[in-house]
């Protein structure tokens, strides 16, 4: 499998998306590596942790030119690699061949995207229709993303989620007994991993939506200070510096989707974590106009009424 | 035959471009989303969390020199006209699909995921529903000293007009007059195929309602070669529960004596499953993201289900409004 997955690797890097057997046969691979990773995965620094992507191949491709391609850097994507932008198919088949190269040094940990109900709504859903004239390639992927972890934490001290707290989860033990290989339900402890958001109030609020927990700076230095966390780092929420630090440095929300959805002109991030846990943020920008990539800057005139 | 285009002019800087013809003058501003310091900034103005995108910098500018009348589209405006505070009748408020069950699964007395104890969270309108309709601003004669002016932002302003002394004009708006065929869009006008001399989409701000569904304004322009028209669109989807639409649509005949603009403001809403059920591929729901599709379904269905009944809000916003303003 190796040389076929290293030109399927080349293949996905150009940007040409794998035949539909070979996504089956990739599918298959990842699933059977997932199975046996932890709800929350250990992995050893040095590694670099990355926020939303929303299927931006073009500058997961900046991404990686900033950050080092992998193997030879350590990767934590914490999870939205699909949807939104025009190459979700592209971005996840590469990550998930790099998961399935490279199983020590990718870690994919799973965002509320990664869901059979959102990629209907959002995108993931249509663009795998229009590539493959079919559902199969959509379908096989779900499996996977039921099978993705749910956290991550580099030598016991940095975790890794994309939403972020529960008001059920209070230590990080905790969430290994969640049985995490179903669609993501919307209520209860998985559910808030993948949906919850830091916001400057003390304890746990009620999202003014009806849904969904909001956790303040107390919360989060309890949450950090009982499993001797040195930082939370979450995903989720765009942040036009590309990264947020919020709370005396317990947690940082990670943004790694540059020019968000082709039209937000924000900057992105990745933050790199050496040996000692040293932690650099490293910003960049969009990928330079790529005429596949991105609508002309200035709409067409339109007869609207 | 054709017509020769009327006398204009254009003017462009690298985050503006305006258009100058006959007495009117109109100008967009497009600019990334704002950075954190100006976030706070508004923020700190509004009193709620800002729409995930919002375009702060973003602007529309209409300007009549002779009357010195000013009619603006800007982001702050228009989050002002968002409810902030707890909503009541009128306001349109909604939860998200799965509220109730979310809930529920909390409080119940059997529930294994007890409820913490939670702090209060600031009340406002989540959906950024704004009935905002553009807001008068106040008339700034144009500047020829170019250290006076805010060259970064605006391209070159142009010379005074010649009447450029005085107060602006005093103007109102008042309910169309439906016996008079210049009180009303002529669609006819708009939908000949004449030259777009300037064109323009603004976006002021979108949030995708933390995956709940997607809120967005939008702004667009077009000077016709005898006419300027502007759409406003605020589209609203909350998965589940409905879509919301609010237009705000702006015409002036640029020949018209006395100048007179006409401005429409319409509401429609329907339940969510109501639209659903109109989409060509059962499966795909893609174009339910699209607002050019929700505006051809809300504004195609019977008035009395998308203009009176709604998706049971009783929001206030629903129905059509027609209006005139003389310029002077």
């Amino acid at each position: 499998m190796g040389s076929d997955l290293d030109e399927q690797i080349e293949q996905l890097k150009r940007c040409e998306p794998i035949s539909e057997e070979q996504v089956k046969r990739l599918c298959l691979k990842a699933r059977e590596i997932l199975i046996e990773e932890a709800n929350v995965q250990h992995i050893d620094s040095p590694v670099t942790i990355c926020g939303d992507i929303h299927g931006q191949f073009f500058d997961l491709m900046e991404l990686f030119s900033v950050g080092g391609f992998c193997p030879d850097t350590n990767y934590l994507f914490m999870g939205d690699f699909v949807d939104r932008g025009f190459y979700s198919v592209e971005t996840f088949l590469l990550l998930l061949a790099l998961k399935v190269r490279y199983p020590e040094r990718m870690t994919l940990i799973r965002g509320n995207h990664e869901s059979r109900q959102i990629t209907q709504v959002y995108g993931f859903y249509d663009e795998c229709q229009r590539k493959y004239g079919g559902t199969n390639v959509w379908r096989w992927c779900c499996e996977v993303f039921d099978y993705l972890a749910l956290g991550a934490i580099v030598d016991g001290r940095v975790f890794g989620v994309h939403g972020g707290l529960s008001p059920n989860l209070h230590s990080i033990d905790q969430i290994r007994a969640i049985d995490r290989k179903q669609e993501v339900p919307h209520d209860g402890p998985m559910c808030d991993l993948l949906w919850s958001d830091p916001d400057d109030i003390q304890g746990w609020g009620l999202s003014p939506r009806g849904a969904g927990y909001l956790f303040g700076g107390d919360i989060t230095k309890q949450f950090a200070h009982t499993n001797a966390l040195d930082l939370i780092a979450r995903a989720h929420q765009l942040a036009m510096e590309g990264y947020k630090i919020m709370f005396e440095r317990t947690i940082v929300t990670v943004w790694s989707a540059p020019n968000y959805c082709y039209r937000c002109g924000n900057v992105a991030s990745i933050l790199e974590l050496d040996e000692h846990l040293g932690q650099e943020y490293k910003v960049f920008s969009h990928a330079p106009i790529d005429v596949r990539s991105v609508p002309s800057k200035r709409p067409p005139a339109d007869y609207f009424l | 035959m054709s017509t020769p285009l009327p006398v204009h002019k254009l003017l462009e800087s690298p985050t503006s471009r305006a258009i100058e013809i006959g007495d009117w003058a109109v100008t967009v501003s497009t600019n990334p989303i704002s950075n954190a310091r100006d976030c706070d900034a508004l923020h700190a103005a509004l009193g709620f969390p800002l729409p995930e995108m919002t375009f702060g910098s973003n602007f529309l500018c209409l300007e009549h020199r002779p009357s010195k009348w000013k009619y603006e589209f800007t982001t702050l405006n228009a989050l002002k006209c968002v409810k902030n505070g707890e909503l009541g009748e009128g306001d349109g408020g909604v939860k998200v699909g799965y509220a109730d069950a979310w809930l529920k699964s909390r409080t119940a007395p059997s529930s294994a995921l007890p409820m913490p104890k939670t702090v209060p969270t600031k009340p406002y309108d989540w959906t950024y529903t704004t009935a905002y309709a553009g807001h008068p601003s106040v008339w700034t004669p144009p500047a020829d000293d170019d250290s006076t002016s805010d060259a970064s932002s605006r391209p070159p302003s142009p010379a005074p007009p010649p009447d450029s002394s005085g107060p602006p004009r005093e103007w109102a708006w008042t309910l169309a007059d439906a016996a008079n065929p210049s009180h009303a869009i002529p669609l006819a006008e708009l939908s000949r195929p004449d030259p777009i001399l300037f064109y323009a989409e603004v976006p002021l701000f979108e949030d995708e309602l933390h995956d709940n569904g997607a809120a967005h304004l939008l702004v667009r322009v077009r000077v016709m070669p005898t006419c300027l028209f502007v759409l406003a669109r605020f589209t609203l989807r909350v998965d589940g529960v409905l879509f919301r639409l609010r237009d705000t649509r702006l015409y002036s005949a640029l020949n018209s004596t006395p100048p007179l603009v006409v401005r429409e403001t319409s509401g429609w809403e329907a339940p969510y499953d109501r639209v659903k059920g109109t989409l060509p591929r059962r499966d795909d729901l893609s174009p339910l993201t699209d607002s050019n599709y929700i505006a051809k379904v809300l504004t195609g269905m019977p008035l009395q289900s998308s203009q009176k009944d709604g998706a049971g809000t009783a929001w206030r916003g629903l129905g059509t409004t027609l209006e005139v303003a003389v310029l002077g």
